[in-house]
């Protein structure tokens, strides 16, 4: 039987870039819709979203006048915290009636910080005014004895779940504004410590899971998300082991890399549509149907019990001839096992492979066609979370950032382990040598 | 006029609105004004520290239109401890809020507060239950659900029993098994799949689970796992792994996974690397065409050259 490979007999779809030009240029110059309301706590990433989304489609310029960009750089450094780091949004500041007994309620948030230097640096802001000192030593106590980061300090207590997600973030702090080097380093002449990054390395390795992803903490479900933010963390400390090491070092993360790179292959799938269940899989293999997958119901139940009645097949009879081979028009990522695709994880996925280095092991043809094709909104532009979504700020970032990932040459270059544009990751070292010309003046 | 600026209860409190400090602010979003009036309630209340009865309304309220505030939840639970509120009134009101907003993080997080604090998990399952009915993959609340049995002990309580009920009715659900292995596994000082009896049952309820859907990755990594922590051969799942996939009927191959361990198991043996490289073949050009790139890697790291397109025909 002739076998065709999938990416001979696909026809590639367009990005329609006028369109999410239009799409992000309204996010960025009329109020996003009342919907938002649930998101006014995390303005600083829809913030990040809107100006790098822009940037990878190299609208900045033609989207918004200089005056409006310094505009809103003054808004992100109105989100400064006094004491260091800044706030997701204008929100908790108490403004002329702040005290210190109040101060509690108005803490410097980790995202809310790596999202808004990473917009200083898509904007081209030269972070002059960042306080550099107080923001590093404020992150070094966003730390837990066990290695793991919180989002916020309130008197003294750090709160927040024990998530990769803060981990990641802390590494991108720390990176931006410190550059390359590790340990103490000195600040307008006063010493300022870094984070465990020891730790930080351990807490990694100690969520790798026992089908090869990486989970929030050890035992819970792997998850491509948290995964890449895994990732992401290590790889911005240099502590990266990737599938290619001829060994690994107990000393990075993660421990098996060979097992990660099995489990983020496994995400690419097919199947798209949260509304249809895997049965027509079913049919294929010739298995009658168990169960629903789709996500959040369960419509069928299951016959026969899984423990203590094993209805094998005979795998001889079970099989038609032209079962597995069917030519598909694309397919995403999920970001668990057997779950449906959704815009996002091909972000969360193909930014983790190229991480590994490692991308090329993807099907990157199916993953463009999959955005494009499926998830890639044909009226208003941006894109949605499932096929036949309206678009979301969320989505339509990741689609655009995982199109640059998966080879398209429709959006500028994606620096994965920041997920901003490579461009705007090279202002960085002309930074980091301006302050140490700075400190070492300081010093002497 | 808002409902907080008409009620007399009210009257003392100036509120506070939010001060973006400039034109052209970034995501400003289009807020309704009730939204716009209980924020600069809550500042004004957050400002001065008060806690009583009517911030706990107003937080309530607040986390309805916005339940990502980071600050709110804090607040709130400080006020309810502060007040030595019923903390069981509390929990019913976060299943409705944990019902209305699936995906919010907080939510499960002020849960652990607050049944941490009561010291006792009655009824928590049953919450569970019904969670589990709306979406059966809510992370937070498998997260959530680990949680409680570390912290009251439950290992024995019909845990075991519980992942067998969520897989009899799905038995693709990735965190019912990902739960399974906590279960067995994850308690401190347990030998889990390192004990004979465990690793046998653990081999043989997902060889039955395999049974049922040969082409669900879910127990055949659960198989390989445990293999591997209970530090047997992977030969050991040969046979079983020939059941759904042989390379003497390469046209009747029912299951990738299978396919993709039989590999692996090949590769071990003394002179499996060619055969090992025929069932990644297999798996490239036929039965897991969208990994190609991957199979071919990984016959690459067998000392395999990759497959030209003819060959892949002819397989
Ligand atoms: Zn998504």
């Amino acid at each position: 039987m002739a076998i065709l490979t999938n990416s001979a007999v696909r026809v590639e779809p367009r990005l329609d870039k006028a369109r999410h030009i239009k799409y992000w240029t309204r996010c960025l110059k009329t109020y996003l819709p009342h919907h938002y309301t649930g998101n006014d706590s995390n303005r600083m990433y829809l913030a990040y979203f809107i100006v790098a989304a822009l940037d990878l489609l190299d609208a900045l310029d033609t989207a918004s006048t200089g005056p409006e960009r310094k505009d809103h750089v003054n808004w992100i450094y109105r989100c400064q915290h006094p004491d260091g780091g800044f706030r997701m949004w204008p929100g908790t500041d108490f403004g002329e009636r702040a005290n210190e007994t109040n101060a509690q309620w108005d803490p410097a948030n980790v995202p809310g910080t790596y999202f808004a230097l990473a917009c200083l640096l898509i904007l081209d802001d030269d972070f002059k005014r960042v306080k550099r000192k107080q923001c590093l030593r404020w992150l070094q106590k966003m730390q837990r004895e066990d290695g793991s980061f919180g989002e916020t300090l309130v008197r003294g207590q750090i709160e927040g779940g024990r998530d990769p997600r803060f981990a990641y973030c802390a590494t991108g702090i720390r990176h931006m504004l410190r550059g390359e080097s590790a340990g103490c380093i000195s600040l307008n002449g006063q010493l300022v410590k870094d984070f465990d990054v020891d730790g930080l390395v351990r807490c990694v390795r100690a969520a790798e899971a026992f089908d090869g992803g990486i989970a929030d903490e050890p035992f819970h479900e792997p998850h491509a998300g948290y995964t890449f933010c895994s990732l992401g963390a290590v790889a911005l400390l240099g502590r990266l082991n990737t599938p290619d090491d001829r060994t690994t070092s107990n000393l990075n993360a993660p421990a098996a890399p060979q097992s990660v790179l099995g489990w983020l292959v496994s995400r690419q799938t097919e199947f798209t549509d949260p509304d249809s269940s895997l049965d027509t899989e079913f049919r294929k293999t010739g298995v009658a149907p168990n169960a629903q997958h789709a996500e959040g119901e369960h419509v069928s139940s299951s016959r026969g019990d899984a423990t203590k009645q094993p209805i094998h097949q005979d795998p001889g009879e079970s099989v038609g001839d032209s079962i597995f081979d069917l030519l598909v028009d694309g397919a995403g990522m999920n970001g668990r096992t057997n779950k449906v695709a959704d815009t996002c994880y091909a972000f969360w996925v193909g930014a983790s492979l190229d991480i590994l280095k490692c991308s090329t092991l993807s099907d990157q043809s199916a993953v463009r066609c999959y955005l494009l094709g499926k998830t890639q909104h044909d009226v208003l532009g941006g894109f949605g979370k499932f096929p036949g979504d309206l678009p979301d700020l969320y989505h339509s970032y990741l689609g655009l950032a995982a199109l640059s990932l998966a080879g398209s040459h429709q959006v500028k270059a994606l620096d994965a382990g920041m997920c901003l544009s490579k461009n705007a990751r090279r202002r960085l070292p002309k930074m980091w040598e301006a302050w140490a010309v700075e400190d070492r003046t300081d010093l002497s | 006029m808002g409902k907080y600026s008409v009620d007399p209860l009210w009257s003392d409190i100036t509120p506070l609105p939010t001060d973006e400090g400039g034109p052209n602010p970034l995501a400003a979003i289009a807020y309704s004004s009730e939204y716009e009036e209980c924020m600069s309630y809550l500042r004004a209340v957050m400002a001065a520290n008060e806690y009583s009865d009517r911030v706990l309304d107003l937080t309530e309220d607040l986390i309805d239109m916005n339940p990502a505030h980071y600050t709110v939840w804090l607040y709130r639970a400080r006020c309810l401890f502060h007040l030595d509120k019923d903390l069981r009134e509390e929990l019913e009101w976060l299943n409705e809020t944990a019902l209305e907003h699936q995906k919010n993080y907080q939510i499960w997080h002020h849960r652990n507060l607050v049944v941490d604090k009561l010291d006792d998990c009655t009824g928590e399952t049953v919450f569970i239950a019904q969670m589990f009915k709306r979406d059966a993959k809510n992370y937070h609340v498998w997260s959530y659900r680990q949680w409680l049995v570390r912290r009251f002990g439950l290992w024995e309580s019909g845990e075991l029993e519980f992942t067998e009920e969520m897989l009899r009715e799905d038995v693709r659900n990735n965190s019912a098994w990902n739960h399974r292995w906590f279960v067995v596994n994850g308690r401190e000082g347990v030998p889990g799949v390192k004990d004979p009896e465990i690793r046998e049952r653990e081999i043989e309820f997902a060889q039955a689970a395999v049974g049922l859907t040969p082409q669900n990755q879910s127990p055949w990594n659960y198989l390989r796992a445990v293999a591997k922590k209970a530090q047997m051969p992977l030969s050991g799942l040969k046979a079983f792994a020939e059941q759904y996939a042989s390379l003497g009927r390469p046209d009747s191959v029912c299951s990738s996974f299978a396919l993709n361990l039989l590999a692996d198991i090949l590769a071990e043996e003394i002179d499996g690397k060619e055969k090992a490289g025929q069932a990644l073949d297999l798996l490239a050009s036929k039965y897991d065409p969208i990994r190609k790139n991957y199979w071919e890697y990984r016959k690459g790291q067998l000392g395999l050259k990759s497959s030209t397109p003819e060959a892949m025909v002819s397989a």
